[in-house]
């Protein structure tokens, strides 16, 4: 035998179970076997000489095998980017980022047909977000959501990530929205940045969805609805308002990072 | 070709990898498990199990790029579905009821594989008695868990621990 492979008696009184192998050589054996095509085929070679009740079982095994692998696909090649995106989104996110992009097209098209682009732009900006944020953490849209809670970055980080995934998607599109209707990003950005933060600021107390849900609804009945009623904008989207919604940025982010470990307990608070 | 790539081709649907992945390993797999239960019939299960679930699951094979080797996956797969087999049927054998002819005494050469268990370890594995050396082999070399070495073995999860832990110091003694 050479110092490296196992020799061809050892590997038959293996092959034909032996018990009396010393726990040492087989030990080795079969870590070795485990790393050494050479020995593996030295093995295969054994057994077809010498135990034909391996030679019947590997066939009855492919017999039945064979059949059954026909009858079903491998699972698909996960793709790398794939699972680098669910790092950022849940599975639930997609549908409601989906709406996000359509209500935005919709509004295209009702600011082509109103001819007053930018005032479409300015009242939806805020609100367009909260449909992802508010999928980003309920336990209803998201099947993983109990596995999630329970990991060690589930809380503040995991909100914040999903967050800011729902930002990247909705920020670009406003911004081209905003473009072609001539909505200067200066007076959107400011309220829907803040609203997101408060968003997150009041989850902290009642759960994210309940909070996107209650905010839309009040901007709906106190924004939107004078607004079209008295075909004029609101005054909170006036230019002069913006340092009121950076003072609620601000205040809405300190909330959120001193209560960070409401967002741990969320699960089982809601 | 080597059983990483067979594996890789397996993930893409790839039939004659496939057999080919079969024809390489399963000898090697069928001898490994006949070791560990006497009942062909469920050997054959176990394999068929397994083999199926490469075919399946090729595709979550991480690699030789996290540290894996394709046989070992293999092993791991094979040796939980004889954990489960053995959970299914309450009764088992441990020792292998194939034919011991053709024994013969090992040669002074047989000392085997220096360089992957050194002289003391060796010894002390030697040394061992056969339940601990069970325990052991289990654990250490099939990595299963307490939990699926208590199944394998037939024996309580507390005794699994204390032969584990019996094993450990035995070693540890001859290795000092």
């Amino acid at each position: 035998m050479s110092g490296e492979h196992a020799s061809r008696q050892l590997i038959g009184r293996y092959v034909l179970g032996d018990a009396d192998i010393p726990g040492d050589e087989l030990f080795a054996l079969e870590s070795h076997l485990e790393s050494c095509a050479v020995c593996r085929a030295r093995l295969a070679d054994t057994a077809a000489d010498r135990a034909p009740a391996v030679g019947l079982l590997l066939e009855n095994v492919w017999s039945e095998l064979e059949p059954a692998s026909r009858a079903s696909a491998p699972m698909p090649v996960e793709r790398r980017w794939a699972r680098w995106l669910a790092t950022w989104a849940s599975p639930g996110m997609v549908p409601w980022l989906g709406v996000s992009t359509l209500v935005a097209g919709l509004a295209w098209v009702l600011a082509e047909v109103y001819r007053n682009g930018s005032a479409v732009v300015l009242l939806l900006a805020p609100i367009l977000p909260l449909l992802g944020v508010a999928a980003s953490w309920a336990r209803g849209l998201d099947p993983a959501y109990e596995l999630v809670v329970a990991t060690p970055r589930a809380g503040l980080y995991l909100v914040l990530r999903r967050t800011l995934a729902v930002l990247v998607v909705v920020i670009p599109l406003l911004l081209v929205c905003g473009a072609f209707l001539h909505a200067s990003p200066g007076l959107w950005l400011l309220p829907c940045l803040a609203y997101t933060a408060g968003t997150l600021a009041v989850g902290g107390v009642i759960g994210v969805g309940r909070a996107a849900t209650a905010l839309a609804l009040l901007w709906a009945v106190f924004v939107i609805a004078p607004s079209i009623g008295q075909q004029r904008l609101s005054i909170v989207l006036d230019p002069r308002a913006l340092p009121v919604w950076g003072a609620v940025l601000v205040a809405a982010a300190v909330v959120v990072v001193t209560r960070s470990r409401a967002y741990t307990r969320l699960g089982s608070q809601l | 070709m080597d059983e990483e790539q067979l594996v890789r081709r397996v993930a893409k649907g790839d039939r004659t990898a496939f057999e080919e992945l079969y024809r390489l390993t399963s000898p090697w797999l069928a001898v490994r498990l006949r070791r560990r239960c006497s009942d062909d019939q469920v050997v054959a299960e176990v394999m068929q199990e397994t083999y199926l679930a490469v075919w399946r699951a090729a595709s979550s094979f991480a690699g030789t790029a996290a540290g894996g080797s394709a046989v070992g996956w293999v092993w791991t797969i094979a040796a939980r579905r004889l954990v489960d087999a053995f959970r299914r049927r309450a009764h088992h054998a441990r020792t292998p009821v194939v034919a011991l002819h053709d024994v013969v005494s090992p040669a002074a050469e047989e000392e085997v594989l220096a360089e992957t268990v050194g002289d003391d370890l060796g010894g002390a594995l030697r040394r061992l008695s056969p339940e601990l050396r069970q325990v052991l082999q289990a654990m250490v070399l099939d990595g299963l868990s307490v939990r699926e070495t208590a199944v394998l073995l037939g024996v309580p999860e507390g005794t699994v621990k204390t032969r584990a832990r019996r094993a450990r110091i035995a070693m540890r003694e001859a290795l000092s």
